[in-house]
């Protein structure tokens, strides 16, 4: 109860927040002029392209192998937060605990540091891929003689 | 004076625990999924508020760092990455036995806390002598490492087993066409690499053509 | 949670139980005659094993999508004749 009065800052603070941002959305909404929602104005510009289908892509899976090694390391931040609140944190027999703690976490970050490496393209397959792109588009170009 | 610190206290929890009952049904029923993810997430932050409640203030900031900023921001990395769920015309409604059995389900759980939460005499077994909120993080500390700090170890090989599992049975590939290019190292390649880093990469075939 | 069909939906559900549970085990801390560090420091386990699991479950979600190219939980039976069956 203490020390929910003592947090009550914080939630001030996040209400002020949400009230600025919602002020400030709802000024600009009122500022802005009207565009009707199905008129050209709308559609997403593409240099002078009909936009085809939505604009939603799909991003590679490797993006989600980073963010797990960010909850892991995370995790393994708070129990050492825990332990660094603590008096006796320097005593033998916590300090080996802690070692092979943290050496656990990082030998799988180093199998993800092997692993990761082949996921990435090196220089030379960029070189050739990006070769290989710019013959195809340029055949393509060809054939359509520039749409 | 006792009179009104009980009232606020009621008037807190029921405050907090409305707030969190109504993120979280929105969380689940939103129809955008994008919104639902980060309702998630912000109720993630209050349930931290809850536990400033329960005077435990080293788990509301656990909670924060690791709930909002890491699931929630999983499940928001699960609807980028999977266009489909992003549709929310394929959210087919449940057949109306399913609903049945979820009313019925859900009503014998509610009926069980409810009975827990109301007849339950709570307030004779709230302890008297707490220990002082300074000490907080010293004694949970000394109750985790040094008295059981075997599951702390336990709870290490755990998160290995998650990083390794990951990145073993997602298999993520390179773009499908670097395959044939080993053997592409003709005239047009260079001796040196240009750089390392990371500069591209293919999505995978199944989102690719949309 | 039950009568979703939206695996991402499921997942956020199986979430929110898990801090319901947390939030339970923390009031047993607080509410027991003898006041003991068992609720809040059991938490922290089962907050980063929750973390965990959460990673690999979105892990199979994402291989359940390359298999089927969809995040609906009733193409499996919708596709009956599937050679797999």
């Amino acid at each position: 109860m203490r020390l929910f009065l003592d947090f009550v800052p914080v939630l001030v603070w996040a209400l002020l927040a949400v009230v600025l941002v919602g002020g400030m959305l709802f000024a600009s909404w009122v500022l802005r002029p009207h565009v009707l929602q199905n008129s050209e104005k709308t559609s997403s510009y593409e240099c002078g392209e009909e936009p085809i289908g939505p604009a939603r892509i799909a991003y590679p899976y490797n993006y989600l192998v980073y963010t797990i090694l960010f909850v892991v390391v995370d995790v393994m931040g708070a129990f050492l937060w825990l332990l660094a609140g603590s008096s006796f944190r320097l005593d033998v027999g916590v300090v080996w605990q802690v070692l092979v703690f943290v050496l656990i976490i990082m030998g799988g970050m180093g199998f993800a540091m092997k692993k990761l490496p082949e996921t990435f393209l090196s220089g030379q397959e960029t070189l050739t891929l990006y070769r290989k792109a710019k013959i195809e588009r340029e055949l393509k170009e060809l054939e359509t003689g520039g749409h | 004076m006792m009179q009104v610190d009980i009232w606020f206290e009621q008037l807190e929890f029921v405050l907090i625990a409305g707030i969190v009952i109504f993120l979280a049904w929105l969380a689940l029923e939103h129809r955008d999924i994008v919104y639902a993810a980060f309702f998630f997430g912000f109720m993630a932050s209050f349930v931290a508020g809850f536990y400033l409640l329960l005077e435990a203030p080293f788990i509301a900031g656990m909670q924060i760092a690791v709930y909002t900023g890491g699931i929630s921001a999983l499940i928001v990395f699960a609807v980028l990455l999977l266009p489909r769920a992003q549709d929310s015309s394929l959210e087919t409604f449940a057949s109306p036995r399913r609903r049945r059995i979820g009313l019925v389900i859900s009503s014998l759980v509610g009926m069980l806390s409810a009975a827990l939460a109301l007849f339950f005499p709570w307030y004779e077994t709230f302890s008297p002598d707490l220990p002082p909120l300074e000490f907080n993080l010293e004694l949970l500390s000394q109750w985790l490492w040094s008295e059981h700090g075997i599951y702390v170890m336990m709870t290490a090989l755990i998160l290995l087993t998650a990083i390794v599992g990951a990145i073993a049975i997602l298999q993520m590939d390179k773009a499908e066409s670097l395959i044939s290019i080993e053997g592409e190292f003709g005239i047009e390649s260079v001796e040196e690499p240009i750089d390392d880093e990371a500069s591209i990469e293919e999505p995978s075939e199944e989102v690719g053509n949309e | 949670m039950m009568v979703k069909r939206n695996l991402i939906r499921i997942l956020i559900g199986a979430e929110i139980m898990g801090n319901g549970v947390n939030i339970a085990l923390v009031a047993v801390s607080i509410y027991s005659p003898a006041f003991s560090f068992v609720g809040q420091g059991l938490i922290i386990l089962v907050i980063s094993v929750a973390a965990a699991h959460t990673a690999l479950a979105m892990v199979l979600m994402l291989i359940y999508n390359r298999r089927y190219n969809t995040v609906d939980l009733g193409t499996p039976i919708a596709l009956e004749d599937d050679e797999h069956v």
